[in-house]
């Protein structure tokens, strides 16, 4: 039973999975090469701009002195709204699909009808989510590594330290996986789950964007999973071998307890297609 | 044995009524029909049945296993088949048996090609380019294919045309021989009568009616027509209370018959009659009152 899950939860999902860690992939490779080569020999001019360093500052999470140094790059390569798009889109369209996508089109009726509890159908699906979710940012840190063999050596990203910024980045993706299935399973429609999870996520990253410019905003900054996701202070820190373990812990409990609640409601709640 | 057994069964929207304290005994090999208007509860007692709605009181077991509880170990011997059928648009018929296969733990490959010539499918086409039609043909041999020990079907000869309705319903009737129970709703009374052993009744979300077939027929009506031999002194004849006489066209007078046919014969015996046409059981027009008086003996 659960290989006809993982099959069919695979089948649905696999096109939608190559695409997006293909899209991916040749955005990291873009930015590795296009950052150092473009945007590093500009940005001490850029920098004295206060509005360019405010963006900056606000995407990174923290101040990046005068100068884009290598890591500050990496970082935004890490955490550019396209890139995180790009993975948000993989984590909404992949939980969405149940219940909240089946229950839409009506074919739960027939999927349900099989000898399967719900709990079950929805631990594949997370099983089947975690291993596309790591394809699809292998793809993208593969690309970081392709555009980097075309920048010199001293620009090119550092393995065991992008590593760090990448599994947290999987962090995130989990708890946006986990939100996005919990709203699934309160839903019957999906496509007022992906834009409520998409609404969410657009607010989460703006209040953090905000909470580098504006104190009121620092205060809540603790509620967007945006805040948990800081790329250049995970490379800063890592030549110091320090892991962001809070922010992960942060992610990864979101996830768990998101997830674990979406469960709860979906297997508790009235199938109703009519 | 009783496969399906519900008691008090009731299920609310809210304030909206679904289905108001309906119980039901269904036995093993019995094809049981649930018949009803639009709108009158027979899909919601279904998805009560199939665990997709929690009744709100009053319980539902299907093989003794409690049918919200229990849900998905009861499906492994359930073939179901949804009123408002929609499968997978990207998938083949030959892809649905693959994955639906896998779930069941057993390959249906076989069994469903088979069903497939019998209900003339061609299983390689996506379901996305299937008419309505065929797309019924799939979602039967998806609910056949494992030859389930009991089948629940929502309307299941919508879409489909009289000859294919002939198909299912032979393949029905084979089943239940063999000792498989059939729970098939439908608003078809010909349908009912064609095929059922048992019919259940419900209307405005309560049970107003549970019997065999047979049962059924002998509180049917029958339609009557006596033709009177000429010259004979009509207002004379005095009609008793089990017939009813709707129309009286010169020596022709048409009615129902509520008694046996044995009392008709016993009232007729040394009357001049010219000619006598005593009709079937007149099944339709008893759903039809059942629908319309509900509750009350029709």
């Amino acid at each position: 039973m659960i290989r006809g899950l993982l099959l069919k939860s695979f089948l649905e999902s696999w096109v939608t999975t190559v695409l997006l860690a293909c899209a991916l992939m040749g955005i990291e490779a873009i930015l590795a090469y296009a950052l150092p080569t473009f945007l590093q020999q500009f940005s001490p001019q850029l920098l004295q701009l206060e509005f360019f360093r405010s963006i900056i500052q606000a995407l990174l999470g923290t101040d990046v002195g005068d100068m884009l140094s290598p890591d500050a790059l990496h970082a935004i390569a890490w955490a550019h709204p396209v890139v995180l798009t790009i993975l948000w889109a993989h984590a909404i369209v992949f939980f969405t699909r149940l219940p909240a996508g089946e229950i839409d089109r009506g074919t739960i009726d027939v999927f349900l009808g099989l000898p399967v509890s719900r709990w079950r159908a929805y631990a594949c699906d997370l099983a089947v989510f975690l291993t596309s979710g790591l394809v699809v940012i292998s793809l993208g840190l593969l690309g970081c590594f392709l555009g980097g063999l075309a920048v010199g050596p001293e620009n090119r990203p550092r393995p065991q330290h992008i590593l760090l910024v990448v599994v947290n980045l999987y962090c995130l993706y989990l708890a946006v996986g986990g939100l996005s299935a919990l709203v699934s399973s309160l839903s019957e429609n999906r496509g007022r789950a992906v834009a409520l999870v998409f609404g969410m996520l657009v607010a989460s990253f703006l209040l953090n964007f905000l909470a580098q410019l504006w104190p009121p905003a620092a205060r809540v900054a603790f509620l967007s999973l945006m805040n948990y996701h800081q790329p250049l202070l995970v490379l800063r820190e890592a030549g110091s071998g320090i892991w962001p373990l809070a922010d992960m812990t942060v992610l990864t409990l979101t996830a768990a307890f998101t997830w674990t609640a979406g469960g709860v409601c979906f297997a508790r709640r009235d199938i109703c297609t009519c | 044995m009783s496969v399906i057994v519900a008691e008090q069964l009731t299920r609310r929207y809210g304030s909206r009524r679904g289905i108001e304290r309906v119980s039901l005994n269904v036995p093993e090999g019995v094809l049981f029909g649930f018949l009803g208007p639009n709108g009158s509860g027979k899909t919601t007692t279904i998805r009560v049945l199939m665990g997709f709605l929690r009744p709100t009181t009053g319980t539902a077991r299907i093989h003794g296993l409690d049918c919200w509880k229990e849900s998905h170990r009861i499906k492994s011997e359930v073939g179901y088949l949804p009123g408002d059928l929609r499968l997978y648009p990207g998938a083949s018929g030959n892809d649905l048996l693959r994955i639906f296969g896998t779930i069941r733990g057993r390959d249906l490959r076989a069994a469903g090609t088979d069903l497939a010539e019998q209900f003339i499918l061609d299983l390689s086409v996506s379901v996305r380019k299937m008419s309505r039609g065929m797309r019924q043909k799939l979602g039967l041999i998806l609910a056949l294919a494992h030859r389930p020990r009991l089948l629940i079907l929502d309307e299941p000869t919508a879409s489909l045309d009289p000859l294919m309705q002939d198909i299912l319903i032979r393949h029905l009737r084979e089943l239940a021989a063999a000792g498989h129970t059939v729970f098939f709703s439908s608003h078809s009374l010909s349908e009912v009568e064609r095929l059922c052993d048992r019919v259940a009744i419900v209307r405005e979300g309560r049970l107003v009616a549970d019997e065999t077939l047979a049962g059924m027929r002998e509180k049917a009506k029958r339609l009557i027509t006596i033709k009177w031999q000429q010259g004979v002194d009509l207002s004379a004849i005095s009609v008793p209370n089990f017939l009813e006489i709707h129309e009286r066209d010169g020596r022709t007078w048409s009615g129902s018959l509520h008694g046996t046919a044995g009392q008709l014969i016993e009232w007729l015996h040394a009357k001049p009659v010219a000619d006598l046409v005593l009709g079937r059981p007149d099944l339709d027009s008893l759903f039809r009152r059942y629908y319309e008086h509900g509750a009350t003996e029709p």
